[in-house]
């Protein structure tokens, strides 16, 4: 069984927000001109982990099953003069670089994921095996467009970040447990946003032989 | 990431590249052998001749299904068989293309054929299901020190009792979306790598390759100790110009190296100014230990590299002899750097790291159990 508490929990759910509305609402997150080449993920990942203040000795697990759709539908559409700028900005793990390199915030360590519908446990196993006092698991997606049309993009737009550690606290937002379990069960990245949007209580099978439970103070 | 009392053990490893398997791949590079050849950069669409390693008979451009899945094959017929993707054996599936080239394709032609493979979720779960792997197969993607994040995560999984063994999978195969993007950075030109040699101009080479690990807490002959991760966030596609970052990595691999001779095998991809930060750091860290890279010959394998060069370090120790840094001719950035091939036994462990974009540098001790 691998356990830990929350700390700290920021969310963002864009719904159907258009990309320049989300820029226009975060932008004070940001340096002036700071966003005018971020990604609509970058700016959504990087105000909520911006929220919980990320520190050099922290571990962050990064979950994205589609990543920086839009700068990569871009970058295809740049061929074939292909553009070095959405070349840098469409790899994985982008949306967190953005956010750490503006600040010039070193990390030891990053862990990126993408995944599918077992991509929420993958991620939390990831963070919840982090040695690091301090591990945030942080994630998104943003909605595509043509990728979107080949089911090659996600249809959502939201992003999420929580600090955990493994040391119980008076303050402590909720606790998160992973064990070995009889029995089936999936749960994708949107799934786990809805989870912690919602500070929605969960006991349950996240993975095949793998139990999530999710409990809030 | 301390030298822990029971390292976790390699039970198999091999790798696939332009010149074959493990074997055939360290024989070449012994021969100091190149599997780079001038391609256009957007293959049959054309643009400037590039250096680039691919599979044998294999072009640039994409096909539906991708036509690496044969070398994928081949590799995966290596691993030792089990349940892999079962509760306790799971998949690490590392890299940083997967079938992006699929997505290139369906741009540029409008066949929806192309789309099957081309994220990683998608190409992922196709592969699962090609190799016949169960549903616990993760993704871990970090541009060029993905497979290190692979390798890390799978200790750990070993290490806290989550699983008795675990595969690590990686694979990267080059096309025009890749290619192409690093011609754009200007770093993918007409000239060769010469990793660690100083030059005018530097260059890289891209190259096609897969590899995989077998981790176990019981048996195998080669062990892991001291992974150490650094992401140094200074610049997109730079280092911070003092090497602090590297050297900040490269302390994470001090303990489990102490008290032992080690060779150095880097990222060197042919970059000068990463190739000097490299050397410089690695040096300082380990002092008199001989440095050798073997993207001169090889290419970049991009997410790659780290399982395909750990593959042919493996290889070299066990046949006694180490490949020298392969590629270009010239002063070398330092005398440390090993031009010729050199006798592995008289030391005790090779560390071997990668760098990637973001400044992130990854790095471990690989050693005898």
């Amino acid at each position: 069984m691998l356990e830990r508490h929350i700390r700290l929990l920021a969310t963002d759910d864009a719904g159907a927000e258009a990309p320049a509305a989300t820029r226009e609402r975060l932008k004070g997150a940001f340096p002036p001109g700071a966003t005018r080449r971020m990604t609509t993920l970058g700016l959504l990942v990087g105000s909520t982990l911006a929220r919980l203040e990320p520190r050099e000795g922290d571990a962050i697990v990064y979950a994205s099953g589609y990543a920086e759709s839009c700068a990569l539908e871009a970058f295809l559409d740049s061929y074939p003069a292909p553009s070095p700028t959405l070349f840098q900005t469409s790899i994985h793990p982008s949306a967190v670089q953005q956010l750490m390199i503006g600040r010039q915030c070193a990390v030891r360590e990053l862990l990126p994921l993408s995944g599918g519908t077992l991509l929420a446990f993958h991620a939390l196993r990831t963070c919840l095996l982090s040695p690091s006092a301090r591990a945030i698991l942080c994630g998104g997606e943003e909605r595509g467009t043509w990728l979107l049309e080949h089911g090659l993009a996600s249809d959502r737009t939201f992003a999420f970040a929580a600090l955990v550690s493994a040391e119980p606290a008076r303050d402590a937002a909720g606790r998160v447990r992973i064990s070995r379990g009889e029995g089936r069960g999936e749960l994708g990245l949107p799934g786990l946003f809805d989870l912690l949007h919602g500070k929605a209580p969960f006991d349950g099978m996240i993975a095949p032989g793998w139990r999530l439970q999710l409990e809030w103070s | 990431m301390d030298d822990a009392p029971a390292p976790v053990r390699i039970a198999a490893c091999g790798c696939v590249t332009p010149f074959g398997d493990a074997t055939a791949t360290h024989a070449a590079l012994m021969r100091g052998a190149c599997a780079l050849l001038p391609v256009a950069v957007l293959g049959r669409e054309g643009g400037d001749q590039v250096p680039l390693a691919l599979m044998p008979g294999r072009a640039l451009d994409e096909t539906a299904p991708p036509d690496w899945l044969g070398a994928v094959r081949r590799l995966h017929a290596e691993v030792p068989p089990g349940d892999w993707g079962s509760p306790g054996r799971p998949v690490f599936v590392t890299g940083s293309n997967f079938g992006v080239g699929g997505l290139y394709a369906l741009r540029r032609t409008g066949d929806t054929r192309f789309a099957a493979w081309g994220a990683p979720p998608t190409c992922t779960e196709r592969l699962r299901l090609e190799l016949g792997w169960g549903p616990d197969v993760s993704i871990l993607t970090h541009a060029c020190v993905s497979a290190h994040l692979g390798l890390l995560e799978a200790t750990r999984a070993i290490e806290a009792g989550l699983a008795e063994e675990a595969l690590v999978f990686s694979f990267d195969f080059l096309s025009p979306f890749v290619a192409g993007g690093f011609h754009a950075l200007r770093i993918l030109n007409s000239g060769f790598p010469a990793p660690y040699r100083e030059r005018a101009t530097g260059s890289i080479g891209l190259g096609d390759g897969a590899g995989f690990a077998v981790l176990s807490r019981t048996r195998g002959d080669w062990s892991l100790r001291g992974q150490s991760l650094y992401n140094e966030m200074h610049h997109f596609t730079s280092n911070r110009p003092d090497g602090s970052g590297f050297a900040r990595c490269l302390e994470g691999v001090l303990g489990a190296a102490r008290g032992r001779r080690v060779w150095f095998k880097g990222h060197g991809t042919g970059t000068l100014e990463a190739g000097r930060m490299e050397v410089a750091a690695a040096s300082i860290a380990f002092p008199g230990a001989p440095i050798v890279g073997w993207k001169g010959g090889l290419g970049h394998t991009l997410g790659s590299c780290g399982l395909v060069e750990l593959a042919v370090a493996i290889e070299s120790i066990r046949a006694g002899r180490a490949p020298g840094t392969v590629g270009g001719t010239g002063d070398t950035m330092a005398p440390s750097v090993a031009d010729a091939g050199f006798e592995t036994g008289p030391y005790d462990g090779v560390v071997c790291a990668s760098n990637a974009f973001g400044g992130a540098h990854a790095a471990l001790l690989l050693c005898h159990a």
